[in-house]
Parts: structure tokens; C-alpha cells; sequence
């Protein structure tokens, strides 16, 4: 069942490596949810999630032709959306250097219905008081990703991928305390 | 004893107030960390932002930039259109001196040539 799947996600990426639009359509529309699901983990924050994404699948439909080996599609696809999500955050480092904009102007709270339930909210607390290389690994295993994909995404070793996600697990338990016990 | 033992009920009583409801709940997802499920309600709430028509939005974008020039390309057009014009400067300035030397060199001709003649005759 799975050899299927995989083989059908396979010939569908050839495809679109040829510039079949429908087979192009047909991965952003496959991807779009976990590719939101990664990028909002990683930024913490809803309002720039779909313009990542769109520079996400942008990237990937133009760079869909230099990919060797379809099997590597989906490792592949989060590398990207990995990049994007990091380069993101540092042009935003940067920006707040040059335009120092007060904590309440940076941190504006999310619109009201994005974040519904406690679990969430504290689960959103927790990533957010993690580093956002330690929130992609995190997020990179909640996809399924093993760890030698992680290990090749992060350009690291599977020991190091291994020692960090340990870490990263174990400060995200630490941080995560549903409503009412982490706001003070 | 039976006013100690009341008096114990009371402050376990009031040290129970304390803790807000379904502590035990909480304490057990302190200790276990985000369930499956919070990773799926922010899988949800971070889709729920993708507005309908994203993949046309974004295969649109594509065929965008792939008519619109590179910047590369663009930089080629700059580099070339520079080169061309101080090529042209140069070739005019070239021109332009070369004219006006032989014009000189013209007008000097038959200065010289009286010069020579009135030396010879002094």
C-alpha cells in the first residue's frame, strides 16, 4: 500500500519535473497543509504563513527540474521550507536592528480564532521559547522525517541531529505549561 | 484528636481550592509534552491561513516570474548598455580630436610656410 503511494508520489514528481501543471497543481495541493503545519511551527506566528508557503512551493516548482532523485521528494521539500523559514526570521532579526521596533509593536498578539484551544496556546508558549533551529528539528519530526533526513536537511551528522532533537524534546516539555500556569 | 483531624480535613479543604480545575490533567500533560493532537490543531489553525485557489495563486506567481526578467539578465542588459555607451564616448571623443587636430594642423600649414619664407629671407 505504501510502495504504491509512493510510486504514485514518485511518477507525479517526474511530471512535474517535465512542467506538467497539473502534476504540479496536484503537490502544492498534496503539500500545502504540512508545508503551513512546519512553517507556522517554526515562525510561531499565523500571518506570514501563507506568504512563506507561496515562496515555498515557488521555489519548489522552479527548482523541481535540478532534483535527482524523486524518492528524495518530500526530505527535499522541507529542506526548502526549512531555508525559507530561517531566512525569514533572520531578515526579521535584522530588520528589528535597523528598525528598532518597540516589544509591543514586534510581538502583536495573534488575531483572535487563530489560536482556540489551551493545548495549542501552550503548546505555540513552548515553541516560541525555543530556538528556531531546535523548533525545525521538532517540526521536522512531528512530519516524519527520520533522522538521517533530518541530519541531511540540517546538513548535520544523525548523532548531532540525535542529541538535539533529545534537547529540544526535553526543553519543549519544559516549557510547555497549559494556560493559566505559564501566564503569570 | 477528632479537632485535629477536622482541623487537618480544613486545611487540605483549602489547600484543594487552591488548584484550578482539572489539575490532574494538567499535570499529566506537563509531564508528557504536546499530545498528537496539539500538533494537529496547529497543523489546522496554520492551513486555515492558506486562502482558497493557493496552488493557482502560486502556479500563477511562477509563470510571473518566469516572463518577467531575471535579475541576472537584468544586470547583463545594465553591463552591456554601459559598455555600449562609453564605447560610443570614446569613438566620438576619438573623432571629435582627430577632427580637430587635422583642422589645426590645416590652419597651421601656411603659418608655417610664411614662417619658413621669412626666415629664408632674413
Amino acid at each position: 500500500m505504501e510502495s504504491t503511494q509512493t510510486s504514485t508520489l514518485e511518477a507525479t514528481v517526474r511530471s512535474a519535473q517535465q512542467g506538467a501543471e497539473s502534476a504540479q497543481r496536484e503537490l502544492i495541493v498534496a503539500y500545502q497543509r504540512r508545508v503551513a503545519g512546519f512553517v507556522y511551527a517554526v515562525t510561531g506566528r499565523s500571518d506570514c504563513v501563507e506568504d512563506l508557503c507561496q515562496l515555498v512551493f515557488i521555489k519548489m516548482v522552479r527548482a523541481l527540474p535540478g532534483l535527482q532523485s524523486p524518492a528524495q521528494f518530500e526530505a527535499w521539500l522541507f529542506r526548502m521550507a526549512r531555508n525559507v523559514c530561517i531566512d525569514h526570521l533572520r531578515r526579521e532579526r535584522l530588520r528589528r536592528i535597523f528598525v528598532p521596533f518597540a516589544a509591543e509593536h514586534s510581538e502583536v498578539a495573534e488575531p483572535v480564532g487563530a489560536v482556540d484551544s489551551e493545548e495549542l496556546d501552550a503548546l505555540r508558549h513552548a515553541l516560541s521559547r525555543l530556538r528556531p533551529a531546535e523548533r525545525a528539528l521538532l517540526a521536522l519530526a512531528q512530519e516524519g522525517r527520520s533522522q538521517v533526513e533530518m541530519a541531511e536537511i540540517t546538513g548535520t551528522s544523525v548523532v548531532v541531529v540525535k542529541a538535539r532533537l533529545y534537547r529540544a524534546r526535553e526543553r519543549l516539555r519544559e516549557f510547555y505549561q497549559p494556560k493559566n500556569t505559564h501566564e503569570s | 484528636m477528632n479537632d485535629d483531624s477536622h482541623a487537618w480535613r480544613q486545611l487540605e479543604q483549602r489547600a484543594a481550592d487552591q488548584l484550578k480545575a482539572d489539575f490532574a490533567g494538567r499535570v499529566l500533560r506537563v509531564s508528557r509534552g504536546p499530545s498528537e493532537a496539539a500538533w494537529r490543531e496547529l497543523n489546522e489553525v496554520a492551513s486555515d491561513q492558506l486562502r482558497l485557489g493557493f496552488a493557482d495563486r502560486v502556479l500563477r506567481a511562477v509563470k510571473e516570474r518566469l516572463e518577467r526578467p531575471s535579475w541576472t539578465g537584468q544586470l547583463a542588459i545594465g553591463c552591456a548598455t554601459v559598455a555600449l555607451c562609453f564605447a560610443a564616448v570614446v569613438y566620438f571623443h576619438d573623432r571629435a580630436t582627430r577632427l580637430q587636430d587635422e583642422t589645426n594642423m590645416a590652419a597651421w600649414e601656411p603659418l608655417a610656410s610664411e614662417s619658413q619664407y621669412f626666415g629664408l629671407r632674413q
